[in-house]
């Protein structure tokens, strides 16, 4: 019965490609055999996944499933926390992201992160842009402003910040702060953007302000959204991924997950019997 | 209900269930009386609370002013003789006739002993605060923070100790004559470092202070930026940030005012220090060029001098007191301005 109402109630979904049954699409990241590990909690069991090119991935499933934690390996995050650590290969362009001699800083850099609480530095909005710029480029003024201009833009909060550029990044409302964080993320250029459940601490405005946002993010990013709403899944993603208790249970496109997934649990999860 | 269920068991007992039915009503009717009162008699602890609080917090203005008051009133005798020229003076001779009495010596001793102090501290306590709270292995954390905490218990007399009997003739003995022949020759550093090496002098009693106020400035330092959300902290590591990145543009704005108040505690306790200052600055009242000369600070000039002053001679001692206060209400108020202008500038 309540896959039916799930169905019905996704048009943002995107239609199933002619013929498509698995991923036709060049793969941006790869997952192979990973395993990852807090100290000796196995997190994340076996996972094998692609996140295809300029297309968004959703990761759902309840809390404690392993779905952030897969996401903070894709750009290394857990290397900052002892006692962490992730087995297996994550391919990122033919680099392996899990390589102990990687460059951290230029990885971080083409993987940007949007986490679930806005996280503005405390310095001004303009600054809040320039600084992640400046770490990799010496721009003059004059480009600096248009490549903040930019950024802003892209974040889609121009036209509510472009007369305060000088007020603190902290005086935004919530929704306001998370798109900064999101220009903030796209002013260093990464090729992939994570989001880590960047709306559950904002209002339904705010929310689909972000959510039309990351549908046009994806011209030129590719994204992997984790996300407790199965609406917001649905809504704005190609692909989704469902995990439980660290394994990925099932993963393929967003309209086929939803209207008809596979496994059972998928199924028990998507229509609400657990999670 | 417990009136219920009384009428039920002592239905036969008609007096009892009429005692019963009294008993609650008049429970009933005396309820909000009772409440009124009980929250009368909470309203007159309250007022006595407001006042004790009150009471408390004006104390600490009275004696601040009471003081204040007695530095004015004991330093007046100097003030009248020696008006604007004792800021100007450098000589101090009490034994001369008439007294003459200058406090440029040990103004400028105060000063440079405490800003040298500060440049060696504030780096190398930020340093290890930074440290312990990003880079340490959890191991080595632990050590590092109670060593860091029983330098701050040890008493300053011991550090008057072990500078004059430790620390100065090994300054004296080798660091001293390395500066003195590397800087020899160079303008200004060559005078800033001249010779000869001394046990006694401001730099060793800058180095000793130094020292005593790492603690302060690390410990605040550690529980400051132990306040910096972690996820803030990934942002910028998100962005690419280096950990130094991350430092100088998340944790130290984030936790800026954290910080320059542990700074100032340093400083003011830099300023005031006497007992380890007395012990190895030489209580010389010429101000030399070279830091290696001895000198001698405000605190430490009173400490060697008040117990055999008197007349003229203890009022100047008094009058370099009420110096010390108002240079460290200075120091206090520019601190706040400082950090007013960094608010501004960060945009609030």
């Amino acid at each position: 019965m309540s896959e039916i109402t799930i169905a019905t109630s996704v048009p943002g979904v995107a239609p199933l490609p002619s013929g498509a049954a698995a991923q036709p699409e060049r793969a941006k990241i790869s997952v192979r055999e990973l395993d990852f590990y807090y100290g000796d909690n196995h997190a994340l069991k076996n996972i094998n996944l692609n996140l295809a090119t300029n297309r968004v991935t959703a990761f759902i499933g309840p809390s404690g499933c392993g779905k952030s934690t897969l996401l903070r390996v894709f750009n290394r995050m857990y290397d900052l926390y002892p006692g962490q650590r992730a087995t297996g290969q994550v391919i990122l362009d033919n680099q392996n992201v899990l390589d102990a001699k990687l460059d951290l800083n230029l990885l971080r850099a083409r993987v940007g992160m949007v986490f679930q609480k806005p996280t503005p530095f405390p310095m001004t909005i303009y600054e809040n842009i320039a600084f992640g710029i400046r770490l990799y480029e010496k721009l003059s003024k004059a480009e600096m402003d248009h490549r903040v201009e930019k950024a802003l833009r892209g974040g889609a909060l121009w036209n509510e910040v472009k007369d305060k550029l000088n007020d603190s990044g902290l005086s935004l409302s919530g929704g306001q702060q998370q798109r900064l964080c999101i220009a903030r993320t796209i002013a260093v250029r990464p090729e992939v953007i994570l989001f880590d459940e960047p709306c559950s601490a904002l209002d339904p405005i705010s929310t689909a302000k972000i959510e039309e946002l990351i549908d046009e993010l994806k011209e030129n990013y590719t994204i992997a959204i984790v996300t407790h709403n199965m609406q917001q899944a649905a809504r704005v993603s190609d692909y989704t991924a469902f995990m439980y208790l660290g394994e990925l249970i099932e993963f393929g496109e967003t309209n086929r997950i939803f209207t008809s997934p596979s496994d059972r649990r998928t199924q028990d999860y998507i229509t609400g019997r657990f999670g | 209900m417990s009136t219920l269920l009384s009428n039920h068991v002592n239905g036969s007992k008609g007096a009892g269930v009429a005692d019963m039915a009294v008993e609650g009503a008049s429970i009933d009717s005396a309820g909000p009386f009772d409440r009124a009162k009980a929250l009368s008699a909470f309203k007159l602890g309250d007022t006595a609370f407001y006042w004790i609080t009150r009471a408390c917090a004006i104390s600490v203005l009275l004696i601040l002013g009471g003081i204040i008051l007695s530095l004015i009133i004991g330093a007046w005798p100097a003030i009248a003789e020696y008006g604007l020229s004792f800021l100007t003076t450098q000589r101090w001779a009490p034994a001369a006739d008439p007294p003459v009495l200058g406090a440029l010596g040990p103004i400028y001793g105060t000063l440079i002993t405490s800003i040298i102090a500060m440049v060696i501290a504030i780096p190398v306590g930020l340093g290890i605060a930074i440290f312990l709270t990003e880079l340490c292995p959890i191991w080595l954390r632990r050590p590092i923070g109670l060593a860091i905490e029983l330098l701050a218990g040890i008493p300053s007399i011991i550090y008057g100790m072990w500078g004059f009997f430790v620390l100065g003739p090994f300054l004296a003995n080798h660091f001293q004559p390395l500066m003195i022949s590397l800087f020899d020759g160079v303008p200004v550093l060559g005078t800033i470092f001249a010779g000869p090496p001394s046990y006694l002098s401001l730099f060793n009693a800058a180095l000793i202070l130094a020292i005593m106020v790492l603690p302060f400035i690390t410990a605040i330092s550690v529980d400051v930026f132990k306040t910096v959300p972690p996820v803030l902290k990934e942002a910028a590591y998100g962005l690419g940030c280096t950990t130094w990145e991350v430092v100088r543009n998340v944790v130290i704005p984030y936790t800026r005012v954290g910080v320059i108040g542990g700074i100032m505690l340093g400083l003011g306790r830099a300023l005031g220090e006497t007992m380890a200052v007395t012990f190895i600055i030489g209580n010389s009242f010429r101000i030399q060029s070279s830091v290696f000369a001895p000198g001698t600070t405000i605190s430490a000039a009173i400490a060697s001098e008040f117990a055999e002053s008197d007349g003229l001679h203890q009022s100047g001692l008094i009058l370099l007191g009420l110096l010390l206060f108002v240079l460290t209400f200075f120091v206090l108020a520019s601190a706040r301005l400082m950090l007013r202008r960094l608010e501004m500038k960060a945009g609030k």
